[in-house]
């Protein structure tokens, strides 16, 4: 019944997507509001269909309903609910159906907020978000369908199908109970729970701006209207991208037990990709908007975020990332490959068509090579040389020697390690240099006067660090740059207060909220800012400072790393309720002789693998991160472990929240807008009443 | 018309603003010019030594040349070939050999794993804890490479079991209640 259910639901949303883009496009060329209203209703219609569908699959995941195959696949009867709800994104049918959801909830809140000030613009918002969303319930109807069912045919034959075949008896419930999956272990950690749901809501979220876009290619009305309109969805579907980067290094630290958080794998690249891209796009709009500029660069950036979010999608999904001939072969590959290659393939020939046209002429000329405007494009070119080099990297190199040359070349982290640094010290530079300069032009004399003091903090910061004992110059030159950028954010945000504070005789703390609520975009920019740079921070100390050892110790021993001691005191097994044993080191961390902690690191070992539980002592400080890795079967009597020690590495999570919080100042609805909802909704209840 | 009046509005000054104005242009097209070659030196430099060839234990074997050359393997884990030293971290196992090209990874692995006559080499990783993926019939993308002893060293270990999870469907016993 369930199955039935979301099965019908996705297909009456897949018909609703279609009838959206053949209304919306007939509608929008004849300019006839009937049809684009129509439109508009299928488009809404999608979101309640999906909720149906995927609702109907949670309940299946919670009612333990094995007969559908992804039920079976991804939960057993002892799974927990917390992780038989997050399966619902735990495989590959889930989590495309989930995709379609989320891509649907995004499409129609677009839809009623933009309605009335984009009217032009709608039509071919439809159309663009709609097919995009008709293509993913395609998808999972046609190839990746989380509705398939086990049945029996004929003789005794198991055969895995969405409609009922003739003459089909359902298995036993009980038999497949005993032999279901139950859901990887390894994704068994918050950091994987929130993960892909945040990841998606990026990826998904760069639609809306992509859609705005080409609306705007469409439609004709080439002015900032769909920047003003989109900046919000991008910049929410930016945050999301961030935390979703930011959650997947924090699950990959605390679960996969090598120490590190971010690895250079294709799979971690493919959604870095649009983040590179999207933060370009998030900086160069602002150029368009106050001077008339890079019109035609910053439709080729939307662009490209949503070309890279959708090959991100293909690439992860597809076995492009194993090689080119098992995406070849993969069931999805060729369509999404197709979709991407069409999508990208339509926008840049409307781009093209309307530039040369002369529509996309730009309102100034770049006059000043330390304006503002120019040091953004260079930030720019930054990102995109970031985006080329880690594409290359990835996907580039592989795929071309494999096609070309027919050998398979990868390139290892070292790659990674050797051409990303550079770029990344570029963007920290550009990060504390360019909030100083002005629109226009600038002269050298006056950026270097507002950097007298931020670069004064950020040497006393560097003696701080000498005086604590690094002598790397590397290290030294990477924190200078880093700090610098720091240092302007703060800078800037005490000298708008202090400005206040002097000339309207506000109170400090008054000055600065008031500061932040008279320009929430910038100030809340430089919080992201401060936020990178915090991030910067701990990734350079825990890249260049980890260190690590590994000893077999007696109970009552102790290994020694830095001035840190480690003690093994004993060894306990567990069964836990869901059936794994637990196997648990009891260890204390000492700290010039003092205790500063106990921890447990253990091994789980489930049915399928063993799983290695990281201890971990968390200050801001480092890291102390113990894995137990062996010990004495029977007595206990000796264990072994691998110790690692990584300073800062807690920033890159604080960090993290910094962002957030500065993304939010920075989307936060200004009050005109509040006011314009306020007065609609007066208006809405005046008429009602008349 | 339209040229009468630019002839009329070009005057000295226009004429110095516009020379400043190319002035300007090439010093743009100068630092792009810059940018884009210091990241294209990035790039090739970056791949000249990143870059290793991926290659089935069948080329790495029979080809001598890839001796103590950088490469990049994948191969089928044997189970019963692990032997792993937690005190000094030390990881020895065989993997056979696993074609270049199959349609289902779980399948293949079995396939390889199976088959007596394929390419095996013994592999050795130091100072690595023993993942939790080492296991029977998982597929290892081994960094690291061939040494004069026929022993590949590896220096990272990448391990991958498609067949625990997803891929695998019931078997046929589900059809029989009784069993």
């Amino acid at each position: 019944m369930l199955a039935e259910v979301g099965f019908i639901a996705l297909f009456l949303a897949f018909v609703a997507a279609i009838y959206a883009v053949v209304a919306a496009v007939y509608g929008g060329r004849k300019h006839n509001d009937n049809w684009v209203h129509s439109a508009r209703n299928a488009a809404l219609l999608t979101l309640p269909l999906l909720l149906l569908s995927s609702g109907s699959l949670l309940i299946a995941l919670i009612n333990q309903q094995y007969q559908i195959s992804y039920v079976w696949s991804v939960t057993n009867p002892n799974t927990p609910v917390f992780y038989r709800i997050t399966a619902l994104w735990g495989s590959q049918e889930g989590s495309i159906l989930f995709w379609s959801l989320l891509m649907s909830l995004f499409s129609v809140g677009a839809l009623v907020l933009n309605w009335r000030p984009q009217r032009r613009l709608m039509p071919w918002v439809i159309a663009y978000t709609m097919a995009t969303l008709a293509f993913f319930i395609g998808l999972s109807l046609f190839l990746e369908n989380p509705f398939e069912r086990y049945w029996i045919v004929g003789n005794n034959e198991v055969v895995q199908t969405a409609l009922i075949p003739a003459n089909a008896v359902a298995p036993a419930a009980t038999r497949l109970a005993q032999t279901a999956n139950g859901l990887n272990p390894l994704l068994r950690h918050f950091g994987m729970i929130i993960h892909p749901p945040m990841l998606y809501l990026g990826f998904v979220g760069f639609v809306i701006p992509f859609a705005f876009a080409m609306a705007a290619l469409a439609s004709g009305d080439l002015s900032t209207n769909w920047i003003k309109a989109t900046r919000r969805w991008a910049l929410v579907a930016w945050l999301f991208l961030s935390l979703g980067l930011i959650l997947g290094g924090r699950w990959a630290y605390d679960v996969l037990g090598w120490g590190g958080y971010w690895g250079w794998d294709p799979v971690e690249n493919a959604a870095f990709l649009p983040w590179l891209i999207g933060t370009a796009f998030l900086h160069s709009v602002m150029i368009q908007e106050k001077r008339g500029m890079l019109k035609l660069w910053n439709m080729f950036l939307v662009i490209g975020t949503f070309s890279a979010v959708i090959f991100g999608t293909f690439a992860t999904r597809s076995g492009l990332i194993e090689s080119v001939h098992s995406f070849a072969r993969s069931q999805i590959g060729f369509p999404m490959f197709a979709f991407w290659g069409i999508i990208t393939l339509i926008s840049v020939a409307m781009l093209l068509w309307r530039r040369n046209r002369g529509e996309l002429q730009d309102d100034h000329q770049f006059a000043n090579l330390l304006s503002r405007e120019s040091l953004f494009v260079v930030n720019n070119v930054i990102f995109i040389a970031l985006f080329l080099a880690i594409f290359w990297g990835s996907f580039g190199a592989p795929i071309i020697s494999e096609l070309f040359l027919d050998v398979n070349i990868t390139l290892g982290t070292d790659y990674f390690m050797r051409v990303t640094p550079p770029l990344f010290a570029a963007l920290y530079l550009l990060m504390g240099i360019a909030p100083l300069s002005a629109w226009g032009t600038t002269s050298l004399r006056r950026l270097g006067r507002s950097l007298i003091v931020p670069l004064v903090l950020t040497l006393l910061s560097l003696i701080v660090f000498v005086v604590g004992g690094m002598s790397d110059p590397g290290a030294m030159f990477a924190y200078g740059l880093v700090n610098l950028a720091g240092f302007v954010a703060l800078h800037e945000i005490w000298r708008g207060a202090s400005a206040r504070v002097r000339t309207l005789n506000e109170s400090w703390p008054r000055a600065v909220v008031a500061l932040f609520g008279r320009n929430r975009r910038r100030y809340g920019g430089y919080i992201v800012h401060l936020g990178i740079t915090i991030i910067g921070i701990g990734v350079i100390g825990s890249t260049l400072f980890q260190q690590e050892t590994q000893r077999t110790i007696g109970l009552g021993e102790t290994l020694t790393i830095d001035n840190y001691q480690l003690r093994y005191d004993d060894f306990t097994e567990a069964v836990a309720t869901d059936g794994r044993l637990m196997q648990i080191a009891d260890v204390s961390v000492l700290r010039n002789g003092q205790q500063v902690a106990q921890l447990r690191p253990r091994i789980d070992v489930y049915p399928q693998q063993p799983m290695t539980i990281a201890g971990a002592h968390s200050t801001l400080e480092n890291d102390f991160y113990v894995l137990l890795v062996g010990w004495e079967e029977v007595s206990h009597s000796t264990a072994t472990f691998k110790v690692f020690i990584n300073p800062l590495v807690n920033l890159v999570w604080w960090g993290g929240l910094v962002l957030i919080l500065g993304t939010f100042i920075a989307a936060w609805p200004t009050e005109p807008a509040v006011l314009r909802v306020e007065e609609r909704m007066k208006n809405r209840r005046m008429r009602a009443s008349a | 018309m339209a040229q009468a009046t630019w002839e009329k509005s070009s005057t000295a000054a226009e004429q110095l603003r516009r020379g400043t104005r190319s002035a300007d242009r090439m010093k743009f097209i100068v630092g792009g010019v810059l940018i884009l070659a210091a990241v294209a030196y990035l790039i090739i430099s970056g791949t000249a030594t990143g870059a290793r060839y991926f290659i089935t234990i069948d080329e790495v074997v029979d080809n001598p040349e890839y001796v103590g050359q950088p490469v990049r393997i994948s191969g089928v884990v044997l189970g019963e070939s692990i032997v792993y030293d937690a005190e000094t971290l030390r990881i020895e196992f065989t993997v056979a050999n696993l074609p270049a090209e199959f349609d289902n990874l779980a399948e293949a692995l079995h396939i390889a794993a199976e088959d007596e006559g394929s390419t095996r080499l013994a592999i050795v990783v130091e100072n690595q804890v023993k993942p939790d993926l080492l296991q029977h019939e998982a597929q290892a993308i081994l960094e690291g490479e061939l040494g004069e002893d026929g022993v590949f060293y590896a220096s990272s270990l990448l391990l991958k079991c498609p067949s625990r999870y997803e891929e695998a469907g019931p078997d046929q016993s589900i059809a029989n209640p009784e069993v």
